[in-house]
């Protein structure tokens, strides 16, 4: 008997429309698809950075990447060309922390935000490509990654603008259900819960909050979580039963299928990215993107 | 209305008789074609049932057959796969594919996300009534012809951005979908960026409002009907891990057809297993339970439970039940009704924050006659008209300590609801004429529910029972003429 749709809204998340999956407002904004992947990709990294520094539990993190991706999507979601990514980032992480057991401040996000998006100090790739191993370097200057009372007072503006253009962008709709959870469970009823396994399988969930083919706007969690421990137990060589266990919860093989080649193909989108902008940066501001676009335009009649 | 009032031999000539006779046949034909737009949906919704109906009669071998090609709706679980393939061009990515075999998966339900409507959608009729949280009005959905109630969030100009407790209000309200909690149907917004509606289904009454106007309380069976509906509300509330933390009877809504909604979630949030820190000025003092008004900094979802008991005496008695002046008299008031405290009944109050400056006097101590393990009961000349086992439930929902009162799932299971009079059918509920929408209401003599970010008050619970701090003259105390008398 299948239990009334209500009873399931704490297992279940809210999926894009097909709408919303083959157009972007950023698309029609004339940001090409491949830059728009790269941008999100560098954003939803950039939030699960700062999430760390903020010393913030990882269900609230990838809650809000979760939230943050959505944004983007259909073409009435946000655009690249009129809200800038960083902000973004922020205001999802500031505003999903607000609302979970652990909130955190505006100026511990706004400092966090500062040193990540430092050019001289960012520990991320995509920001600062000169990095090299901070062993044999100095320390940056703390001047690089200082955030002053006047950028503070303007930047908490516009962090509370943001957040108030995310939450009207997707109706207020801030529900966001985890897989890992749910992996644990199934983990556990296979009768496998080593804790190999599980690093993996959760390995897999956290990369597939980064993944191009929005996963977590696709598939709900019970079919995260089948796929990562479908391809977790052969990566950790854990036999698994031979039926066709991941019906038991409720996914099917073709969904299955296109999960794990998703999930699979994570690693390599991964290193590919990061050989495309290796001397360059993600743009995360919309002058930049702006540029970019620009600069690719004049390549294009160049070449 | 002015034109009925003149006489009808009089010229119709003047303007102004003219232009009210035009607003009249305006007004006229708005509604009718909103009573036309109703009756098309109604019948669309018709159509659709019976098409739907007629394609389940399909015998399965049909697909290719007489028919055409199958009638295209959502893939339900459950149903027999012999469909499976001509439903396959419909299939959404988080939906998978058909099942394999005889086997039928769960279909989780896939509900969408998009931008907020804008308020112009709505027409204002009248203004409801203005809460701590916001402003409610009566309003129209214009294009549907629907009343909804539209509520206003107030933003408060907080520190944090978007105020926390407003989130919080739509995230547990789009979570709660059940019939005793109100429906929220969407959040609309207006011009400015911190204009932000929530936009529920209208309902005629408030508890508070239709107690207060009554000549009579409430009958019996009709006390149940009510408390059932919303202890099961409070269910699931409870069962999503969520707490209200501002029940009572202004904030239970009634509708013309005996159905009770829980409303105003403007204090709700979720809690935790272990709980996590919370605020300890919640509930309106007059529904507060005492280890709030004691201070204690963890509390869960008996708080919930305290209210409850608080509205089953207000159905009872048509009077809030406890209406102290300020914390310090709420907890007299409460102790003179259930009786002080005990290490018996109340094992861990001498370790709350505010229980430190309580004195309680001397003979309590030998008061305690209760059986082990379950609270004392209330005096029943208090409420002659309850039956043994409603005053048991009673008794149990306003136990001091909060380990004592019975969850919302143990209320429910009560023997009270099983004994006659059974509760009343909804279908047989009394109606009565609605005041939400026509008149503004009178001022409420409920004290306010605390605002959100204000400090506890430093208390001094030394004159609860009447003495003076360090004095011991407890016999003068308000709680013992009542459990004398």
């Amino acid at each position: 008997m299948a239990p009334p749709a209500a009873a399931l809204s704490s297992l279940s998340n809210a999926l894009a429309t097909v709408e919303q999956l083959s157009s972007s407002s950023s698309s029609i904004d004339g940001v090409a698809p491949d830059l728009e992947a790269s941008i999100r990709f560098a954003g939803a990294q950039l939030t699960q950075a700062a999430g760390i520094l903020l010393r913030l539990s990882q269900d609230i993190i990838a809650q809000a990447i979760v939230t943050f991706t959505r944004f983007w999507a259909g073409p009435e979601g946000g655009s690249l060309r009129i809200y800038s990514v960083k902000d973004v980032s922020a205001a999802a992480l500031y505003m999903t922390a607000k609302l979970s057991f652990e909130p955190t401040s505006p100026r511990s996000v706004l400092n966090v935000y500062a040193l990540l998006l430092s050019k001289e100090a960012s520990p991320l790739w995509f920001v600062n490509p000169r990095r090299q191993d901070p062993t044999d370097k100095p320390a940056p200057a703390p001047e690089t990654y200082y955030l002053s009372e006047g950028d503070y007072q303007t930047q908490r503006q516009v962090l509370f603008r943001i957040e108030s253009v995310i939450l009207r962008t997707l109706g207020f709709n801030t529900h966001v259900v985890l897989p890992h959870t749910v992996a644990l469970t199934y983990l556990q009823t296979l009768g496998v819960s080593t804790p190999a396994l599980a690093n993996r399988v959760f390995e897999h969930l956290n990369a597939g909050l980064l993944s191009p083919q929005l996963l977590y706007l696709t598939h709900q969690p019970n079919a995260l979580a089948v796929a990562a421990i479908y391809l977790a137990a052969r990566e950790v060589n854990v036999k698994l039963v031979d039926s066709e266990w991941w019906e038991v919860f409720d996914v099917d093989r073709e969904q299955l299928g296109f999960l794990v080649v998703g999930m699979k193909s994570m690693e390599g989108f991964a290193r590919a990215e990061k050989v495309k902008w290796e001397t360059r940066t993600v743009p995360l501001v919309v002058e930049d993107v702006d540029a970019e676009i620009e600069r690719r335009r004049m390549m294009e009649e160049g070449g | 209305m002015s034109a009925p009032s003149k006489s009808r031999w009089i010229d119709d000539d003047d303007p102004e008789t003219q232009a009210a006779i035009e607003r009249q046949k305006r007004e006229k034909e708005a509604r009718k074609r909103a009573k036309a737009e109703r009756q098309r949906r109604a019948e669309e919704e018709e159509t659709a049932r019976t098409r739907e109906a007629a394609a389940e009669k399909q015998p399965y071998g049909t697909v290719n057959g007489e028919n055409g090609p199958p009638t295209k709706r959502r893939r339900l679980s459950g149903e027999p796969s012999a469909d499976g393939s001509a439903t396959g061009p419909q299939k959404r990515p988080g939906e998978g594919g058909a099942p394999a075999g005889q086997r039928s998966l769960l279909r989780f339900p896939g509900p969408e996300w998009g931008p907020c409507r804008h308020v112009d959608n709505f027409e204002r009729l009248n203004h409801i009534e203005e809460g701590s949280y916001g402003w409610v009005s009566r309003a129209k959905d214009i294009t549907t012809g629907e009343i909804v109630a539209l509520k206003k969030l107030k933003m408060d100009n907080s520190p944090d951005g978007f105020p926390v407790t407003g989130l919080r209000e739509i995230q547990t309200l789009l979570e709660s979908r059940h019939t005793n909690i109100v429906y929220l149907r969407e959040v609309v917004m207006g011009n400015k960026m911190d204009d932000v509606f929530l936009v529920m289904d209208f309902l005629e009454h408030d508890l508070k409002t239709l107690l207060d106007d009554m000549r009579e309380p409430f009958l019996p069976s009709e006390i149940k009907t009510l408390l059932s509906q919303i202890v099961s509300g409070l269910d699931f509330l409870h069962s999503h891990w969520i707490m209200h933390r501002d029940l009572k009877t202004s904030n239970l809504l009634l509708n013309n057809r005996g159905e009770v909604k829980i409303a105003d979630f403007g204090m709700a949030r979720y809690y935790g297993d272990p709980p996590p820190k919370l605020t300890q000025l919640v509930v309106t003092l007059w529904y507060r339970a005492p280890e709030l008004l004691l201070g204690a900094e963890k509390y869960g979802p008996e708080i919930d439970m305290w209210s409850i008991g608080c509205i089953f005496g207000e159905l009872l008695t048509k009077e809030p039940l406890l209406q102290g002046k300020n914390e310090v008299d709420q907890v007299s008031k409460i102790f003179a009704l259930t009786g002080p405290p005990t290490s018996q009944t109340w094992p861990s109050f001498r370790s709350l924050p505010n229980a430190k400056s309580l004195r309680l006097p001397a003979s309590s101590i030998a008061a305690s006659s209760a059986p082990e393990g379950k609270p004392p009961l209330l005096p029943r000349s208090k409420f002659p008209f309850l039956t043994n086992a409603g005053l048991q439930l009673l008794s149990a929902l306003l136990a001091l300590n909060p380990t004592a009162r019975p969850s919302a799932l143990d209320c429910l299971t009560h023997p009270y609801f099983r004994e006659d009079p059974r509760p009343k059918a909804k279908e047989m509920f009394p109606t009565f004429p609605s005041k939400a929408g026509m008149e503004r209401r009178r001022r409420r003599e409920t004290p306010e529910a605390p605002k959100r970010g204000q400090e506890a008050p430093p208390l001094d619970f030394a004159g609860v029972f009447g003495g003076a701090p360090g004095g011991d003259t407890g016999e003068t105390g308000a709680g013992f003429t009542l459990r004398l008398g």
